[in-house]
């Protein structure tokens, strides 16, 4: 009879549990990967091996005279873009929320490893650009402006500031630590898993809204550039598609903590950005932009 | 019938100015928490010495002798230091869990383990002093120094000094994937919400000894092991430089 009672017990509990429903936040961060929960001392190694990559010139090495001028003037549009192209500029990014570091660190897309490419030919836009269009598609895209005529000032001095960057690289070779890092698809990213990353990797300094956070004091911008909404990049931006978007965060968040996450969850964050509002497409119509998908989905 | 409009108009107007006016002030100061905090911080309880014997009788720290300041920092930051203060440090030995659940804690990531500690900091006179507190008197401090006025006297550093420490401080070191600190902490170091505290106004060597605790594991309570991750690849004279430029930037907070 005992028997029967603490069998029917164990029966009655372990329906209750089967019954619940975990929260998969309560369960891991990552559901696609299982990581073990080891408290060592361990520490994480640098990835970056000196060497590896180009060093452009130091800030303090800018030339005295008129080029190094231009370049400076460069220098301060690409790092405030808020305040020194705003009227190019339609969103609240600045140059330096993509090419990291002053356009300095690799696989950020540094600039030292794009400007001896050009001109070069790009899928997109179906012919060989020139770097002053390349930047026209930035402004037009990433920023959600206008772009700058060639021969505006702006476009002079970035192009001046990115000329001064890549000092002694060499000319049609694509060098180590160009654009973002490559990846690698196994399996199919899933949102769910990419909102359970962004809460626990991403939110602490984009936001929760992932509408990123102004500076606190009255400079223009954002502190922590907005990943979506109408201060973000537009549907046509390269870092609109999941895969271009995966590659940046695979190497370089969380900030100063690149390469800790794996291809796939890189995909999975790329992904729940991707499904989230931004401005429209100005390449497309309105009609199309309201009901057709954004361009950059995965394949 | 054709004033209507024009009045519902204003009235919209009118209202909905009001409305964002209140949503955009600032959250009012819990005055009782504050002064009940003014009065553990300066005159002490018990066990509990007075904050202000160490960290100035205005919150500013201690330049000669590495005392950080209190003035000015974000209250969340303030109680979650007091709360990693009193934590006990993480029994030594490996505890196999399959199942993480305490998403508070800061995952830590080698390779394909991902590993949760809660973060703890050591120092001998800061422990005692932060286990001896209620969650309430935590409050009451965060409120009482996250409201204390602060003035930087920013510190004369030699040109070269200065120089690679701006260029820490602003473009960090990219040829080893480092970010700049400035890209976190703020422009100039003045800190930035709950997560990123500011380097500005700080003792430098209190600093220094915070990346040295940290490369020696001896602090580890940073949201997402960033500061653990930046701190395991800057140099001594990285350290210098950083620190002998923040404290030479000037600061002003809650200045009336």
């Amino acid at each position: 009879m005992k028997l029967q009672l603490i069998l029917l017990w164990l029966i009655l509990i372990s329906s209750i549990g089967l019954a619940q429903e975990l929260d998969p936040l309560e369960v891991r961060p990552s559901l696609a990967t299982p990581r073990l929960s080891i408290p060592t001392n361990l520490t994480t190694v640098p990835v970056v091996n000196p060497g590896e990559y180009f060093v452009p010139p130091y800030v303090e090495d800018i030339p005295d005279d008129n080029f190094g001028e231009l370049v400076k003037i460069g220098r301060n549009i690409f790092v405030n873009t808020q305040k020194y192209g705003k009227r190019y500029v339609g969103n609240g990014l600045n140059c330096t929320n993509c090419h990291l570091s002053e356009g300095r660190k690799a696989n950020a897309a540094p600039l030292w490893a794009a400007y001896g490419l050009y001109p070069m030919y790009r899928h997109k836009n179906k012919e060989v650009v020139t770097f002053e269009e390349r930047i026209q598609d930035c402004f037009k895209y990433s920023l959600d402006g206008i772009a700058p005529m060639v021969d505006s000032p702006e476009m002079e001095a970035l192009v001046a500031y990115a000329h001064w960057l890549s000092k002694g690289v060499p000319v049609g070779i694509a060098l180590p630590g160009r654009g973002f890092t490559p990846i690698k698809k196994t399996r199919t990213p899933s949102t769910e898993n990419g909102e359970i990353l962004y809460k626990t990797q991403c939110a602490i300094c984009h936001g929760k809204d992932g509408l990123g956070y102004k500076y606190e004091d009255d400079r223009p911008g954002y502190m922590f550039p907005p990943l979506w909404g109408p201060d973000s990049f537009n549907r046509a931006a390269g870092m609109n598609k999941v895969k271009t978007a995966a590659q940046f965060i695979k190497a370089n968040m969380p900030l100063g903590k690149g390469f800790t996450l794996t291809d796939d969850e890189a995909l999975d964050i790329g992904l729940y950005m991707w499904i989230q509002s931004r401005p429209y497409d100005p390449r497309r119509s309105i009609i199309t932009n309201i009901f057709m998908p954004p361009p950059g989905g995965c394949e | 019938m054709k004033k209507l409009p024009k009045i519902l108009l204003i009235i919209t107007l009118i209202g909905g100015s009001l409305v964002y006016w209140i949503q955009n002030q600032p959250p009012p100061i819990d005055e009782a928490a504050r002064q009940a905090g003014e009065q553990l911080a300066t005159k002490g309880r018990d066990n509990i010495p007075a904050c202000t014997t160490c960290h100035g009788s205005k919150g500013e720290g201690n330049f000669a002798a590495n005392f950080p300041r209190l003035a000015g920092l974000h209250p969340d930051y303030i109680i979650k230091q007091l709360q990693d203060y009193a934590r006990d440090p993480l029994q030594t030995g490996v505890k196999l869990e399959p199942i993480a659940r305490d998403y508070s804690k800061t995952p830590r990531i080698y390779s394909d383990l991902t590993v949760y500690t809660p973060g703890t900091r050591k120092d001998p006179i800061m422990n005692n002093i932060a286990k001896a507190l209620t969650p309430t008197d935590r409050k009451n401090l965060a409120t009482y120094f996250s409201t204390l006025p602060f003035q930087a006297t920013p510190q004369p550093v030699d040109f070269q000094t200065l120089e690679r420490g701006a260029d820490l401080a602003l473009r960090g070191k990219p040829e080893y994937g480092l970010p700049s600190c400035d890209s976190c902490h703020g422009p100039d170091g003045k800190g930035f919400g709950p997560y990123f505290p500011p380097l500005a106004g700080q003792p430098p060597q209190y600093l220094i000894d915070q990346i040295n605790k940290w490369q020696t594991g001896k602090r580890d309570n940073d949201s997402l092991a960033l500061m653990q991750n930046i701190a395991n690849q800057l140099t001594d004279g990285d350290k210098m430089n950083a620190a002998a430029y923040f404290s030479n930037r000037s600061l002003i907070v809650n200045w009336k």
